[in-house]
C-alpha cells in the first residue's frame, strides 16, 4: 500500500439533496456521501469509515514499521502465525493469484524497484527485472492457515486488493449505523451502500483519458460497487507505446496495449477491483475477457 | 492467463472468496447502467388574450445528445399556430370604420367605440436550431449553434457562437458570445412604403416586394459562486438590428385636429386615411443582466433583474422572481413573479393629425408604447416512473399609457386597451 498519510481531518460539506464528508487516507482522496438532511449521521459515519480507512492503512501500508506487512517482510523466512484478519487477506490473494494463473501475486511488490510510473520515459534494464524477478513467485510461498513462511528477501504486498477491501468494510459498518442511501468512494473506487437515493442512483463519472479531470462517461450506480483501474497518469510511454502501472508477476513487465482505463461493477468493491485488474492483465484482450465473465464494464482506449 | 471459453469462468470462485473476505455477500446485488444519452424535455403551451386576440399554441422539444459528460448536440424543435386578432394600430372612433386586408383583397369592418383589430391574424411558425457543445482545453468550453425559422412571410437564418473559461478554481467563469441572424420577410400583399395611405381592395399601389434585415449580437458575462449556496451572475449583451425593421400590418389613424374623426382616405377607396407606420433601419439596444440563486436547506430561490436601452428611446426593466419549494423529494410547486416596465419609442404616436407635418418616423404599434406588465404564475412538476412532467399556469396583464390624449370623439375610448393573457403549459422530460 502506498505511504502512510498524515493523520487526516473529516470535512463536512453541504450539497444540493445530501452530505458529503471528506478525508485523506490510502493516499487517496476519500469521501462518503449520504442523503440526508441530519448532520449528525453524516458526522457518525463519516467517522466510521475515516477510522477503518485509517485502521486498515496502519496495518497492512508496507511502509510502517508497525504494519503486519512489514513484520512479515522482515520475518528473516521464519515461520509466522496470522490472525483472521491478515489470513483472509492472503487467502483471498492466493485465490487471485490461482484465478490469474500467476499474473496477479501477493509477491510482485518488489517490482516498484524497477517500475517508477512517473514522468520519466525510461524504462527499466531487461536485467534489473530479471533479478527481481527471483524474488517473485507465491508457488515458492508456504501458507498453511494462519502459519506463513516468506522465503528471505520476499516481501508480500496488499496493493493491488486494499483500498477495495477497505471500501467494502466501511460500507459494512456503514450499515450497521445508518439506513440512509450512502456512497462510499475510497480514490475512485466505490460501493453503493442503504437504499437506492431519491434519484434511484448515483452518478458516478469516469475520468475522461483524453482529458484527466474531466468524466467521459457517466455511471448511474443504484447498488452495488464500481472499481476503475487507470493509466491516465500512471504510466510510461516509450517509442509511442504505453507501458500501464500493472505489471504481470510472471514477466515483471506491464502488459501492453490495454485499455487506458477499465471500470467494472460488481456486487462487491473487492470481486469489481479484482476484474479490473485482471482485464488490464489481459491487454489488448481486455474487452473480449470481461464479456466472457460476463460482467457491466466500462473500457476507454 | 488464457482467455477460456465457458463465460463466468472466474465470477463463481471470485464470489466465494470474496465471500471468505468479507463474511458475506450483499443481497441487492449491482444496480448499474450508463446515463442516458438522450434527454427530450417537450412541452405543449397554450396562450390566449382576451377579446378574442392572440392564440397561440405551440409545441416545443429540447432534445440532447450526450456523447459523454462534456460534448453534447442540442436540438430544438418548435412549431407555433398563431390565430386571433391584434391591434392594427387604428384608434376607435364613433363610426365604423372599414379597413382593407393586408392581401389587398377583400376588407373588414369595426364597430363603433371598438380597438380595430386585424383578425387576418393566421400563422404556423416552424423553428429547429442545433447547438455543439464541447470542451476547449482543460478549463474552456464552446458552442456552436445555427438556428433556421420559418413563418409564411419570413425566413430566419441565424448562427452563433459562445465561449467560455473557468477560474478561480472554477468557482468564476466568464463567458464570451456571438450571434448572427438574417431575416428575409415577404409581407402579405407586399411591404408598404412607410405612410403611404392604407388603399382600397385591390389596389397594390404603395406596396413593394420583399425585404431584410440583419441582426448581430454580443454577449459577455461572469457567473461567480459566492458561497456553496449562492451563485451570482452579470452580463451586458450588445445588439444590432439593420434594414427593414417595420412591421409591414401597422397602421396610423389620421384624425380631424377638431373632431378627433379619421379623415377621408385616398378617393374612392371608401375609407379613412390610415398612413402605413415608418420606422428607422437600424435599432442598437444594450441590456444588463443580473440573476442571483440561493440554495436553501430544501427549497431554492431565483431573483433576475434586467435593465434594456435601446436608440429608439425605449428603455425597460424586468424583474422577476421565483420560489421552488421541494415539497418532497418527487415534487414541487414554484411560484413565479414577473414585473416589466418599458417607456415607448421616441417616434410612439397613438394617432396623427390631419394639416401637421409628417414625422419622419412613426408607430402606434402599443408593444412601442409606454407599458407595465405583471406576470403570476404557479408551476407544479413531479416525478413519474419515466421522466418529468409538469404543468405551469401563468396570468398576464398588460396595461399602455397613450402618447396622445383623447380628444373630440376619442374622450370616452380607450385608446391603448389593457391586454390579459392567460398561458398554460404542460411539460415532459425523459431520458433514455
Amino acid at each position: 500500500m502506498a505511504p502512510a498519510s498524515a493523520s487526516s481531518q473529516l470535512e463536512l460539506q453541504r450539497e444540493r439533496g445530501f452530505w458529503r464528508a471528506s478525508f485523506a487516507a490510502m493516499a487517496n482522496p476519500c469521501e462518503i456521501l449520504c442523503e440526508t438532511s441530519d448532520e449528525a449521521i453524516v458526522r457518525r459515519i463519516g467517522a466510521l469509515a475515516m477510522q477503518e480507512a485509517a485502521r486498515i492503512e496502519r496495518k497492512f501500508s508496507r511502509y510502517r514499521s508497525d504494519s503486519i506487512v512489514h513484520t512479515i517482510n522482515t520475518g528473516g523466512g521464519q515461520p509466522l502465525m496470522l490472525d483472521d484478519e491478515t489470513a483472509d487477506l492472503i487467502d483471498f490473494g492466493a485465490t487471485l493469484w490461482q484465478l490469474s494463473e500467476g499474473a496477479f501475486d501477493l509477491t510482485s511488490g518488489v517490482l516498484r524497484h524497477a517500475w517508477r510510473f512517473d514522468s520519466r520515459k525510461a524504462l527499466p534494464s531487461a536485467s534489473t527485472v530479471a533479478a527481481l524477478r527471483g524474488r517473485i513467485g507465491w508457488q515458492r510461498v508456504s501458507w498453511r492457515r494462519p502459519e506463513l513462511i516468506l522465503p528471505e528477501g520476499m516481501e508480500i504486498d496488499f496493493g493491488g486488493i486494499g483500498k477495495e477491501y477497505a471500501v467494502d468494510r466501511a460500507v459494512a459498518l456503514i450499515q450497521t449505523a445508518a439506513d440512509k442511501p450512502v456512497l462510499v468512494n475510497f480514490g475512485g473506487d466505490l460501493r453503493a451502500a442503504g437504499a437506492p437515493p431519491r434519484e434511484g442512483a448515483w452518478q458516478v463519472g469516469i475520468e475522461s483519458a483524453a482529458a484527466p479531470g474531466r468524466a467521459s462517461q457517466v455511471i448511474r450506480l443504484g447498488a452495488g460497487a464500481l472499481a476503475t483501474s487507470g493509466a491516465t497518469r500512471h504510466f510510461i510511454e516509450v517509442n509511442g507505446k504505453r507501458y500501464g502501472h500493472i505489471i504481470d508477476a510472471r514477466t515483471g513487465w506491464p502488459t501492453t496495449d490495454a485499455p487506458r482505463s477499465v471500470t467494472v461493477a460488481a456486487d462487491t468493491c473487492s470481486q469489481a477491483g479484482v476484474f479490473t485488474t485482471l482485464a488490464m492483465l489481459q491487454g489488448a484482450n481486455a474487452e473480449e475477457f470481461l464479456k466472457m465473465e460476463g460482467v457491466q464494464f466500462w473500457c476507454l482506449r | 492467463m488464457q482467455l477460456k471459453n465457458d463465460t463466468r469462468s472466474i465470477g463463481n470462485a471470485l464470489a466465494s472468496a470474496t465471500c471468505g473476505l468479507l463474511g458475506a455477500l450483499p443481497a441487492g446485488g449491482v444496480l448499474a447502467e450508463e446515463a442516458p444519452k438522450w434527454q427530450v424535455d417537450s412541452a405543449l403551451l397554450y396562450y390566449s388574450e382576451d377579446d378574442d386576440r392572440v392564440r397561440d399554441i405551440s409545441l416545443k422539444a429540447a432534445i440532447r445528445r450526450a456523447f459523454d459528460e462534456d460534448r453534447s448536440l442540442d436540438i430544438g424543435l418548435s412549431v407555433d399556430t398563431l390565430t386571433g386578432a391584434s391591434p392594427s394600430g387604428a384608434v376607435p372612433t364613433d363610426a365604423v370604420q372599414a379597413f382593407t386586408r393586408p392581401s389587398g383583397r377583400g376588407s373588414y369592418q369595426i364597430a363603433p367605440g371598438k380597438l380595430p383589430l386585424d383578425d387576418t391574424f393566421k400563422d404556423t411558425r416552424v423553428a429547429l436550431s442545433a447547438n455543439w457543445s464541447q470542451p476547449l482545453g482543460e478549463r474552456s468550453r464552446i458552442a456552436l449553434g445555427v438556428s433556421a425559422s420559418n413563418e409564411y412571410d419570413y425566413l430566419h437564418l441565424g448562427a452563433d457562437v459562445r465561449w467560455e473559461r473557468d477560474f478561480n478554481q472554477r468557482n468564476t467563469t466568464l463567458f464570451v458570445g456571438a450571434a448572427y441572424g438574417n431575416e428575409s420577410i415577404d409581407p402579405v400583399g407586399g411591404a408598404p412604403v412607410p405612410f403611404a395611405p392604407m388603399r382600397g381592395t385591390d389596389d397594390a399601389a404603395s406596396k413593394r416586394g420583399t425585404d431584410s434585415k440583419t441582426v448581430v449580437d454580443g454577449l459577455i458575462g461572469l457567473t461567480q459562486i459566492l458561497s456553496r449556496r449562492a451563485l451570482f451572475s452579470l452580463s451586458y449583451s450588445y445588439s444590432m438590428s439593420d434594414g427593414y425593421l417595420t412591421d409591414p400590418y401597422k397602421v396610423l389613424s389620421v384624425l380631424d385636429p377638431d373632431t378627433g374623426r379619421p379623415v377621408a382616405g385616398p378617393s374612392g377607396s371608401g375609407l379613412g386615411l390610415y398612413l402605413y407606420e415608418g420606422r428607422p433601419d437600424s435599432r442598437t439596444k444594450q441590456s444588463l443582466y443580473a440573476e442571483w440563486r440561493y440554495a436553501l436547506d430544501r427549497d431554492s430561490v431565483r431573483v433576475g433583474y434586467r435593465l434594456m436601452d435601446d436608440d429608439w428611446g425605449v428603455t425597460s426593466s424586468t424583474l422577476e422572481a421565483a420560489y421552488r419549494w421541494n415539497r418532497t423529494p418527487d415534487d414541487y410547486l414554484e411560484p413565479q413573479v414577473r414585473y416589466y416596465t418599458q417607456s415607448a419609442a421616441d417616434f410612439y404616436r397613438t394617432y396623427l393629425l390631419d394639416g401637421q407635418p409628417l414625422p419622419r418616423y412613426a408607430t402606434a404599434d402599443y408593444r412601442l408604447a409606454d407599458l407595465d406588465a405583471f406576470t403570476v404564475g404557479l408551476k407544479y412538476g413531479r416525478k413519474a416512473a419515466f421522466g418529468e412532467y409538469s404543468v405551469r399556469l401563468e396570468y398576464y396583464r398588460q396595461t399602455a399609457d397613450a402618447h396622445e390624449s383623447g380628444f373630440g370623439v376619442l374622450a370616452g375610448y380607450e385608446l391603448v386597451p389593457p391586454l390579459t393573457a392567460i398561458i398554460v403549459q404542460f411539460g415532459y422530460k425523459f431520458g433514455f
